[in-house]
């Protein structure tokens, strides 16, 4: 029993850190259009 | 033994993991003459056997190099501060934010040695300086910076980097230092390819302190790691699974934002992806080969900085390997 409710603790602690972190982030907006090309870089 | 070559520049290595001994192998064939030290002196061995170099069997004889490269976990104070006295140029690529700014105070000591003192020369900070330096023309005034870094060199270069999370960062706000706590400031940042998006958190990096020197105008700047949820509830505590032993695919990212020069906003994206040892000794073997045969003033520099403009190192860089890429699209504002 003792056990169990550890382990009900333990899982409620997890949930709880896990659901802070997910929420907590605004995250951003990556870039629509567009694309990476690669570029010479010559001495000038 | 054959004569000495002095059109040859020797250039020691301290260090030779996974970034140094790639140093190594790029300052040979580019026809340098290499010594290098380790602590472990089996691996020095095997590393300088690999390109007919020298390896040193005791610290003080590094003052023989016309250059000294340091590649070792840090801290690089102590062996920097005793180079720059004995009057032998240093390389760091150190990337630990408070051995980066107490190298930078090392630069009356560098000056009255007569030696230059590059500081912060890997792949961020490094090459996001060169990156910045690069894109800077394309605008009239800067005001803001971003920088965004991905992978690890070595497995101490990974232990860094789990340790910067889990410090406090160091961004500049508005004209002033701010300091938020590792881990926060999640954003999603697009990488060249083949690397593509990862969250991205502040952290304790070097590149805002490094930049802000570079570009005293500027009015923000910031600078981020990727990483994983796990990594951020792990970062205050030991890494619980090993680095990888090779490191992993890199890449970073310098975004520009200011005004042009008829006065509209502006934002222009550069950045680079490789293993990101190859990404980091590609710029700090081209970094040292420049200072061994350009003239370099005595003094801390960055790779940001104007004053190391005239030596090319992005174009060196690209010869060494690092594809730059540019972003072509509608760069869309983020939470920076």
């Amino acid at each position: 029993m003792k056990m169990l409710r550890r382990a009900l603790v333990a899982l409620s602690l997890a949930g709880a850190i896990a659901a802070t972190l997910r929420v907590k982030g605004k995250g951003g907006v990556p870039p629509q259009e567009g694309g990476w090309r690669e570029v010479s870089v010559p001495p000038t | 033994m054959t004569s000495p070559e002095p059109h040859r520049p020797i250039i020691g290595v301290v260090g030779c993991g996974v970034t140094g001994s790639r140093v190594v192998a790029h300052l040979a064939a580019e026809g340098a003459r290499v010594a290098v030290f380790d602590q472990a002196r089996s691996v020095a061995s095997a590393t300088a056997r690999r390109v007919k170099g020298i390896v040193l069997d005791r610290v003080n004889e590094l003052t023989a190099c016309d250059v000294v490269v340091l590649c070792q976990p840090a801290p690089h104070l102590d062996l920097a501060g005793w180079l720059v006295d004995e009057h032998t140029a240093v390389v760091s690529m150190g990337d630990d934010l408070d051995d980066v700014r107490v190298l930078l105070a090392l630069h009356d000591r560098a000056a009255r040695g007569g030696v230059p003192l590059v500081v912060g020369a890997g792949m961020a900070p490094g090459l996001s300086g060169l990156l910045a330096r690069y894109l800077a023309p394309h605008l009239a005034i800067v005001d803001e910076l971003h920088v965004a870094i991905h992978g690890t060199a070595g497995p101490a270069c990974a232990r860094q980097h789990h340790d910067a999370l889990g410090r406090t960062a160091l961004g500049w706000h508005d004209g002033e230092w701010i300091e938020p706590p590792g881990g926060s400031g999640r954003d999603l940042v697009w990488f060249p390819e083949p690397v593509q998006a990862h969250d991205c958190y502040r952290a304790a990096l070097a590149d805002p302190l490094l930049l802000q020197r570079a570009f005293p105008g500027a009015l923000r700047i910031t600078s981020r790691v990727s990483a994983t949820r796990r990594d951020r509830l792990t970062a205050r505590l030991p890494m619980l699974t090993p680095p990888h032993a090779t490191g992993d695919l890199g890449a970073v990212r310098v975004e520009l934002r200011g005004a042009a020069a008829g006065g509209e906003r502006i934002t222009v994206i550069a950045g680079a992806a490789a293993p990101t040892a190859d990404l980091a000794a590609a710029v700090v073997a081209a970094t040292a080969l420049q200072v061994a045969i350009t003239r370099l003033a005595p003094g801390a520099h960055s790779l940001a900085d104007a004053s190391v403009a005239a030596l090319e190192l992005l174009h060196h860089a690209t010869r060494l390997g690092v594809r730059v890429q540019e972003f072509t699209g509608v760069g869309r504002a983020t939470g920076w």
